[in-house]
C-alpha cells in the first residue's frame, strides 16, 4: 500500500537533525508512530500529507507515487487521498460539526454523511459549532471529517492526548470499527502505550530522525523481551517508600494495582511513567467470581 | 530485581514448557518458562541471556547441604543490612555479583545474620525469568 | 458658501476606494501571511511606506507619473483615454495606495493568527486555494476585516496631502471636504470650516466608536 523513503534537514530549538527513515505498509495496516518529541513524528505525518517537502526521497501509495524528488514528483495535499487529524484538531470554527464534516463530501455521497454522523454519535451535536462542544466532541468531529473523504490513508496526530480514559476507549473503538468498515490504513502518532498496543499492528519508534525499532507492539514494548508471561503496560500513579522497599502504584487500563520494587528501581520510576508490568505465569492465582 | 548474566547450557522442553540451564560462573541456575525454542527466538544453546528474579523471592538460608526443594542455590556474603520494622534488605556479595534480597526483620534475627557472614540465596526456579542481552 | 459637494466627494471617494482596495488587499494580505518567499521584507516595506512617508511625496511622484507629459501618463491618455491626473479616478489610484496598510495590515494579522491547521485541514480535503480563503479562513477573521475596511475608509476620509497634490482642487470633481475647509479657512470663513468639520469629525467618530463596539463584542449584549 505504502512505500516511503524520506529524508529531510530538520532544526529545532536543539539544532539540526537529519530525518531518514523508509517503511512499508501494507492495505488495512495501522502503524504508530512513537518516540520522544522532536523525534520527528510529526514532520513524517507532514511530509506523507504534503505539507512539508522532504528534501529528499519518494512516497508510492496504492501503486501512486505522490512524491519522489527523483522524478520531480510532488502532488499537493489536495491530491493526495488523506484523511488527517490534526492535534489542534483544526476544526473550522465558522462552521457547525456538520458543515464541517459537509465541506469535504464528495457530490452524492449524503447518506455517507448521515452514516458517519450516526457511527461518530454527533446526531445531536451535528448543529453545534467546535467551540460549544468538549474536547471529546470535537475529538470526534475531527474523527469523522477525516474519514468524510473516505480516503485510503489516515493520518492521525497525537489525537487522544487530551481525552480522557472513557473517552479514549470509545474513540479507539470508533476507529478500530473504521478501520474494519472501511480498510483503512492507519498511521498514527502516539505517546501512550496502551493506545499503541490497541490500535496498532506494527510500531515504529523513532529516536532523533530515524527510525530505530520496528516490530509488532508486543515486540517493540515488551523491551527486553522478558520470557514472563503475565505483562500488562501501566502508568505510574504513585511511589511511596514503606521501610526497605518502596510500593509502586500503577494504572493498568481502568485497574489500579501496586506493585513492589527495590530502592534503586524505584529511583529510575516517576509518577507518569510508561511501564511494562511482567511476572511469571506461575505466580498468579485465579479465583472465580 | 536481581540480574544475573548467564549463558544457556541446556533446554529441556515438554510440550510449551521448558526447563531452560544457564551456565553463570561455575554454577548452573535453572529457569522453567512457557515457551520452546519454537516461540522464543533466543532460547537456543549458547546464547547470552540475563536471569531475573526479584529481591522479595531470594531465600537465605544458613551454609552446608540442606533437604529443601530449592536447586538454585548461589553461596554468598552478607555485605549490608538496612532494617525495617518488618521488612530487612539484604545485600550480598557473590560469585555472580552483587545480589538483593528481602526477608523479614524476624528472619535476619533468626538467623543471627550480619556483615560478613557466609549464606547460600536460593531462588525457586519458577520464579527465574529469561531475557536476551 | 456652504455646499454638500465636498462631502459628497469625499465620501464617494472613500467608499470606492475602500471597495477595490478590499479586493486588492485580500490576495495581497493572504500571500504576505503564508509566504517564505525572499521578496516578501521588501513587499511588506512598501505596503507600510505609505505610513510614515509625507503624504506630498506619494502626491509628488503620482503627479510626474500620471502627467501627460510623462510617457506613462501619455500612454494612458493615448491607449486608454484615461487622464488620471486632477480626476477622479486618478484620485482613487493614488488614495488606495495611500491607504494600502490599513487594508492589509489588520487582514494580515488576522490571517496569520489563524492556526495554519485550518488551512491544511481545508487543502487536505480537496479545497483549493481560493475556496480556502473565501470559505474557511475570510470568515473566521471577520473583525479583521471590519477593521481593515473601517480604517481604510476613515483614512482616505481624511486624506490631504495626497489629494492636494494629484487631484488640484476642481469643484465638483475632486475639491474633498478636508480641502475644502483649508480653503474656507484660508477664505477667513470660519463658519464653512466649521460645518466641514463637525461633519467630518462626527462620521469618523461614529464610525470608529461602531468598530470597537462589534470588536469588542459590546453589541453582543444587545443582539442576544
Amino acid at each position: 500500500m505504502i512505500t516511503a523513503e524520506l529524508n529531510k534537514k530538520l532544526w529545532s530549538a536543539q539544532g539540526g537533525m537529519e530525518l531518514a527513515l523508509r517503511f512499508d505498509l501494507g492495505t488495512g495496516e495501522s502503524l504508530t508512530l512513537y518516540g520522544d518529541s522532536g523525534a520527528g513524528k510529526t514532520s513524517t505525518l507532514r511530509m506523507l500529507a504534503g505539507l512539508l517537502p522532504p528534501d529528499s526521497g519518494r512516497i508510492v501509495v496504492g501503486g501512486e507515487t505522490w512524491y519522489d524528488a527523483d522524478k520531480n514528483i510532488d502532488l499537493p495535499p489536495q491530491q493526495r487521498d488523506i484523511g488527517f487529524v490534526f492535534q489542534d484538531y483544526a476544526l473550522f470554527p465558522n462552521l457547525t460539526a456538520r458543515q464541517n464534516l459537509l465541506y469535504g463530501l464528495r457530490k452524492g455521497e449524503e447518506d455517507f454523511l448521515e452514516e458517519l454522523i450516526a457511527i461518530s454519535g454527533l446526531g445531536e451535536l451535528q448543529h453545534k459549532k467546535p467551540g460549544q462542544l468538549s474536547g471529546g466532541q470535537q475529538q470526534r468531529v475531527a474523527l469523522a471529517r477525516a474519514l468524510v473523504r473516505k480516503p485510503k490513508l489516515l493520518l492521525l496526530d497525537e489525537p487522544m492526548s487530551a481525552l480522557d480514559h472513557q473517552m479514549r476507549n470509545q474513540l479507539q473503538d470508533f476507529l478500530i470499527n473504521a478501520q474494519q468498515s472501511y480498510g483503512l490504513t492507519i498511521i498514527l502518532v502516539s505517546h501512550d502505550l496502551g493506545e499503541v498496543i490497541k490500535l496498532s499492528d506494527r510500531v515504529a519508534v523513532l529516536e532523533s530522525g530515524s527510525i530505530c525499532k520496528v516490530g509488532s507492539p508486543a515486540e517493540v514494548f515488551m523491551q527486553h523481551k522478558i520470557s514472563g508471561k503475565f505483562q500488562f503496560s501501566g502508568r505510574v500513579l504513585h511511589i511511596q517508600q514503606e521501610e526497605v522497599v518502596w510500593i509502586i502504584t500503577l494504572l493498568i487500563a481502568t485497574n489500579v494495582v501496586k506493585v513492589v520494587v527495590s530502592e534503586k528501581e524505584s529511583r529510575e520510576l516517576q509518577v507518569g511513567d510508561q511501564v511494562v508490568v511482567a511476572s511469571k505465569a506461575f505466580n498468579p492465582i485465579l479465583n472465580k467470581v | 530485581m536481581n540480574k544475573v548474566k548467564g549463558v544457556i547450557s541446556g533446554i529441556e522442553v515438554s510440550g510449551s514448557l521448558s526447563l531452560v540451564s544457564v551456565h553463570c560462573g561455575n554454577r548452573v541456575l535453572k529457569s522453567i518458562i512457557i515457551d520452546t525454542p519454537d516461540t522464543l527466538g533466543y532460547l537456543v544453546q549458547g546464547a547470552d541471556v540475563e536471569l531475573l528474579f526479584k529481591e522479595t523471592e531470594v531465600v537465605i538460608a544458613k551454609p552446608g547441604p540442606l533437604d529443601i526443594s530449592l536447586q538454585n542455590r548461589i553461596p554468598a556474603t552478607v555485605f549490608s543490612i538496612s532494617k525495617g520494622e518488618l521488612l530487612s534488605s539484604l545485600i550480598l556479595n557473590s560469585e555472580l555479583g552483587k545480589l538483593e534480597s528481602i526477608i523479614s526483620t524476624a528472619a535476619v534475627t533468626q538467623l543471627k545474620l550480619e556483615p560478613g557472614k557466609v549464606v547460600q540465596a536460593m531462588v525457586k526456579l519458577n520464579e527465574m525469568m529469561l531475557s536476551p542481552c | 458658501m456652504l455646499e454638500g459637494t465636498p462631502l459628497k466627494i469625499t465620501f464617494e471617494l472613500a467608499a470606492v476606494t475602500t471597495v477595490l482596495l478590499f479586493f486588492v488587499s485580500i490576495p495581497l494580505a493572504f500571500w504576505l501571511s503564508s509566504s517564505r518567499s525572499r521578496v516578501k521584507p521588501i513587499i511588506e516595506t512598501l505596503v507600510s511606506m505609505p505610513l510614515v512617508l509625507p503624504p506630498t511625496v506619494l502626491g509628488f511622484y503620482f503627479l510626474l507619473a500620471f502627467s501627460p507629459s510623462n510617457s506613462f501618463g501619455q500612454w494612458l491618455d493615448e491607449w486608454l483615454g484615461i487622464q488620471l491626473i486632477f480626476s477622479f479616478p486618478g484620485l482613487v489610484i493614488a488614495s488606495m495606495v495611500y491607504s494600502l496598510p490599513f487594508m492589509v495590515h489588520p487582514i494580515q494579522s488576522g490571517l496569520a493568527s489563524l492556526p495554519t491547521s485550518l488551512k491544511e485541514a481545508s487543502y487536505l480535503m480537496g479545497k483549493s486555494r481560493f475556496t480556502t480563503l473565501y470559505k474557511i479562513l475570510l470568515p473566521n477573521i471577520k473583525s479583521s476585516l471590519l477593521t481593515g475596511i473601517v480604517l481604510s475608509f476613515a483614512h482616505t476620509v481624511g486624506e490631504f496631502g495626497v489629494v492636494l497634490m494629484i487631484g488640484g482642487n476642481i469643484p465638483g470633481e475632486t475639491r474633498v471636504a478636508s480641502i475644502a475647509i483649508y480653503d474656507q479657512v484660508e477664505a477667513l470663513n470660519y463658519e464653512a470650516a466649521n460645518f466641514y468639520s463637525m461633519i467630518l469629525f462626527a462620521i469618523t467618530f461614529t464610525i470608529l466608536l461602531l468598530v470597537y463596539l462589534v470588536n469588542g463584542g459590546y453589541l453582543k449584549k444587545f443582539w442576544r
